[in-house]
């Protein structure tokens, strides 16, 4: 599969705020976080990549040349019922980490926090465009896809990091990973995104929603209430 | 009449017998008769043109198979298959995509995809193909490189057929409007759409694709959406459920029919059949004198009856050192910055100018384009005199651009002219002749019309010419205001054709030019100019585009005009608020609290002025203000970045302060030394954390990120701090907080240990053998203090 490199069109704003642990703060200068986004913008390099391979969600096999079992209990349930998983990586490259490590450096504190969060809020669009391509040219066979699922969500460990990659090819779009199993760039993804038969339709099951309140890391900054 | 494609390729041999793995358009060599008698199925069926087997018979796609050698024998043979039904169909060359993704959203380069294209094109032509189809094709850039390699190896119309998503666009971006604009300037003979949707959904997109051209269009949808049963795909639309659809896309614009996915010889004769004695669609008149420009995603209309249209300056070198030395060092990021604030002040074009003296503005304009091709959705205009930058700049951007400018000069005609033609792009004429500077406005009518004549010649039509009229100095020439608005005038009544100009030249050489600037906006507006090119961030400027948009009838009832400007009350220069002396002290904790960063240092200076010491600046107005603020981020009534800010508005302060502090103050808080342990490779908690420090008095040292224990220990004997704080992110780099603190330990180091992270726990930070757990940045400061409290109180022992 090929190189995506979506076009960065725009950071959202208010997720950029919910990544610095704005929560629902309305009194901080909105302006701020704008110039942080068009900032992120100009410094990302947005990349992209993704490979499918067919899937057992009996024995959880993901059947490359060396296939690869998946452990834990929320990624076997994500997938239920699939027959294909698409493997993603993206990344913005590293300018917006340099730069926001800069700005501490120079003592613009709030800049380089809210830079950052834009670098975080950048790579999920990056991932979202790669998403929405994987998810179309699922359809286009007539399959459906569930939402993309990461390391690290749920009881999924990140251990699985050197195999995502591999079946990536994330290499290919720069992004490699360190002894101690994280990505660098910093600001990159990796995540899988099932496709299953869209008929008969009984063959989709439940999914559990991809949200904060599905997360173990209760005191993340970013974490979203529950909607009253 | 109505022409009739074919339907699909792939199921029919599927049905002949190929399995899955094997190359289709192999066939072409190894089982022509089964290729000739689809052919002839479909042609029996009420097919006019024939498609070849060629879809994938390009280098990149038979490079799956180990063909990438074969592409012309394939190709050759496609067509050869095609022809043995007899000379009665059409034969049209399929050309299909590469599946890859042209830079700068991809890995191949635009010249490589041409390249690619261009072999199986000019095979496809030399075999005799009557007409060639480059269909389903997802991303405007693919489309573009194929279309100008067919326009380059062959003679033969082009059908030009995207596949759009549900959403009306392709999956790259680009809605059908911006298709029809891109694609009918390049010199598609047929514009389409086909798979990816049944006729339903396809319907829309035919009816805008039809609204926008003046050259026919096809359709060839899929049968129905897909689906997947027993592991195989199949689309559920029966032949007649399709042909019920076959009157609906005529009225919406199709000329030409046929079928894709799941489409079969029974599907074409119901199609044929429904289409029998169907007039062909009248093709649409769009106004004749406008000008459309388009991005990748996106069109915009020039002309009269249309809104101005700003076209912003900015990005150009001329007298802005900085950003030519950045274009120069080949970083793009100032450009991009300039792109995006633009757009966001309203300009709807940007002109781009790489005119640094020295560099290759060929390299950099491409650069800039593909840059800007992916991060703006205005459309540019490329703005150079250097034809090798133009041609750079239009073969990359995967829209219709602007060419700013061709003058009447002999190289301009020659070179400029044929660019634009051959890319696609519209001109923007400037009546500057090899002989000089034409003064009176009717002598510029008369160079116009010069370059129209040449334009013209090369190929070019009403609809791609924009005018100039040219602005000279009216410091040096009083006239010459009154020369520009008659030529305004002269233009709209002799060619109709859109006005462009920039307007700033007028004001050259005098004071306080955004007035004299902004007051010709307004009666050039006035004399007829379409499309301004000035600084969107010139206030003034915004001022006179939003009351002339409202005045020249744009802007119905002055209702944007209005939400524009009845809230804002007109500058004071007594609006901000008297300093109090009374409480400067609380005034500085106020300010500090809210992050008022620009406010700080004059209520530091009214401060001293006031005769307050520095030491109680500090501690009374910063220090305080900062715990105030740690209180309500504990409290859950701030958060992070309003700490941060508080943060930067005390060191702002307390610089400006510090000449002043009596030597030694104020007391140093304490010592302390901070890490991301060994494998870690985030640091903006630690970060965080240090910037708090300082501010309250410790004096940081910051090891940075990924730092070993024996570093922290080194650190450590060196500086000999009150504590030593360590950070980790990762589950997977917990393990060296406990080697570290381990590591300290054994080497005979007792400071306080502080640890914290993301995923650190109370009870981890205990069993690793740290002093202190801190869950957030506000709290290491907190704790740290307490420490050093309890220590420095401790009695001497």
């Amino acid at each position: 599969m090929p190189v995506y490199n979506a076009a960065l069109r725009r950071i959202n704003p208010k997720e950029t705020a919910r990544y610095a642990g704005l929560k629902n703060s309305g009194d901080f200068p909105a302006e701020l976080v704008a110039a942080a986004c068009l900032e992120a913008q100009c410094l990302a390099s947005p990349r992209g990549i993704w490979q499918v391979y067919d899937y057992s969600c009996a024995s959880g096999e993901i059947h490359s040349c060396q296939p690869v079992t998946l452990e834990g209990q929320h990624i076997r349930r994500h997938l239920a019922g699939c027959v294909s998983v698409a493997i993603l990586a993206a990344t913005i490259g590293p300018g917006v980490e340099e730069r926001a490590a800069a700005l501490f450096g120079k003592g613009e504190y709030t800049s380089g926090l809210l830079l950052d969060a834009a670098g975080s809020a950048a790579v999920e669009e990056v991932a979202d465009s790669l998403e929405r391509l994987i998810v179309n040219n699922g359809a286009q066979q007539g399959y459906g896809a569930t939402p993309r699922f990461s390391p690290g969500y749920g009881d999924w460990a990140i251990s699985i990091q050197p195999e995502m990659l591999r079946l990536a090819h994330a290499g290919e779009i720069g992004v490699n990973i360190t002894a101690s199993l994280m990505l660098t760039p910093r600001k990159s993804i990796t995540a899988v995104i099932g496709l299953y038969p869209t008929i008969p339709a009984a063959a989709s099951p439940q999914r559990q929603p991809r949200n904060c309140q599905n997360c173990p890391h209760r005191r993340c900054i970013a974490r979203k209430e529950p909607e009253q | 009449m109505i022409y009739i494609f074919d339907g699909a390729m792939g199921t029919m041999l599927q049905e002949a017998g190929l399995t899955a793995g094997q190359c289709p358009e192999l066939w072409n060599l190894e089982q022509p008769a089964k290729i000739s008698a689809v052919h002839r199925a479909y042609l029996e069926a009420g097919a006019h043109i024939i498609e070849t087997n060629t879809f994938g018979a390009n280098r990149i796609k038979l490079s799956h198979y180990g063909l990438e050698k074969q592409v012309e024998a394939i190709n050759q043979a496609g067509v050869k298959a095609a022809r043995a039904v007899g000379e009665r169909a059409l034969i049209a060359g399929s050309v299909g995509p590469t599946g890859k993704f042209i830079s700068p959203l991809g890995d191949l380069e635009f010249d490589e995809v041409y390249d690619i294209y261009y072999e199986q094109i000019a095979a496809l032509d030399k075999a005799g193909v009557d007409m060639l189809i480059i269909e389903t094709i997802i991303d405007i850039q693919e489309m573009r490189a194929a279309l100008l390699a067919a326009k380059a190896a062959s003679k033969r119309p082009v059908v030009c057929q995207l596949s759009f998503s549900g959403d009306g666009r392709t999956l790259t971006g680009t809605d059908a409007v911006t298709a029809a604009t891109t694609l009918e300037a390049l010199g598609a003979d047929i514009i389409g759409a086909n798979c990816s949707l049944g006729p339903a959904q396809l319907l829309p997109v035919i009816a805008t694709l039809a609204k926008s051209v003046r050259i026919p269009v096809s359709v060839q949808p899929n049968a129905g959406m897909p689906q997947l049963v027993n592991g195989k795909t199949v689309f559920p639309m029966s032949p007649a459920e399709m042909a019920e659809w076959v009157p609906r896309l005529i009225a919406a614009g199709a000329g030409y029919l046929g079928g894709c996915c799941g489409t079969t010889p029974a599907h074409i004769r119901a199609i044929s059949q429904a289409a029998a004695g169907h007039l062909p669609p009248v093709p649409a008149e769009p106004p004749a004198h406008a000008v459309r420009l388009s991005s990748r995603t996106q069109t915009i209309w020039l002309g009269q009856g249309f809104p101005t249209a700003v076209i912003g300056e900015r990005i150009n070198p001329s007298g802005r050192k900085a950003l030519a030395e950045s274009i120069r060092s080949h970083d793009f990021s100032q450009v991009k910055k300039e792109a995006l604030a633009q757009v966001e002040a309203g300009a709807m074009i940007l002109d781009v100018n790489m005119g640094v003296p020295g560099i290759d503005q060929a390299k950099a304009m491409k650069q800039a384009v593909a840059d800007l091709s992916v991060l703006v959705q205005v459309p540019l205009s490329i703005d150079t005199t250097d034809a090798a930058a133009l041609e750079a700049g239009l073969r990359t951007y995967p829209g219709r651009a602007l060419i700013n400018s061709v003058s009447a000069e002999r190289e301009r005609l020659e070179e400029f002219l044929p660019l634009a033609k051959k890319y696609g792009a519209a001109v923007l004429c400037l009546p500057l002749a090899g002989s000089g500077v034409p003064h009176t406005a009717a002598e510029r009518v008369a160079v116009a019309a010069d370059i129209i004549a040449a334009a013209f010649a090369a190929g070019l039509k009403p609809g791609d010419l924009l005018l100039d009229p040219l602005v000279l100095t009216v410091a040096a020439d009083a006239s010459a205001g009154q020369e520009t608005l008659k030529t305004l005038r002269l233009y709209r009544e002799m060619f109709g054709y859109p006005t462009v100009m920039g307007l700033s030249n007028i004001s050259y050489g005098l004071p306080r030019r955004d007035i004299m600037n902004s007051a010709f906006l307004g009666m050039a507006l006035a004399a007829g100019l379409d499309a301004p090119i000035l600084n969107p961030f010139d206030q003034l400027m915004q001022d006179a585009l939003a009351a002339s948009a409202a005045l020249l009838g744009h802007d119905a009832n002055g209702a944007g005009y209005s939400a524009r400007y009845a809230a804002r009350q007109p500058h004071s220069p007594q609006s901000s608020a008297p300093l109090n002396s009374a409480d400067i002290i609380g005034q500085i904790r106020d300010i500090v609290v809210k992050g008022g960063k620009e406010a700080v240092l004059p209520l530091v200076q009214a401060a001293l002025n006031s005769g307050k010491d520095s030491l109680t600046i500090v501690e009374n107005g910063f220090t305080q203000a900062m715990n105030e603020v740690g209180e309500a981020f504990g409290a859950g009534r701030c958060y992070l970045p309003q700490v941060m800010l508080a943060a930067e508005t005390m060191r702002i302060g307390f610089q400006a302060l510090r000449s002043f502090l009596p030597a030694g103050q104020p007391a140093n808080a304490g010592k302390v030394l901070l890490a991301t342990v060994k494998g870690d490779i985030h640091d903006l908690g630690k970060n965080i954390v240090a910037a708090l420090m300082e501010n309250s008095g410790f004096k940081v040292i910051d090891l940075g990120k990924d730092v070993a224990p024996e570093q922290v220990v080194a650190a450590a004997k060196e500086h000999q701090p009150d504590i030593v704080g360590l950070c980790s992110l990762m589950t997977t780099t917990l393990p060296y907080i406990d080697s570290t603190i381990a590591a300290l330990r054994q080497a005979g180091l007792r400071p306080c240990v502080m640890v914290g992270g993301a995923v650190l726990t109370p009870e981890y930070a205990r069993s690793s053998g740290a002093d202190l757990y801190a869950p957030d940045a506000v709290a290491a400061v907190r704790l740290a203090k307490n420490y050093i409290k309890t220590v420095k109180e401790r009695p001497l022992s």
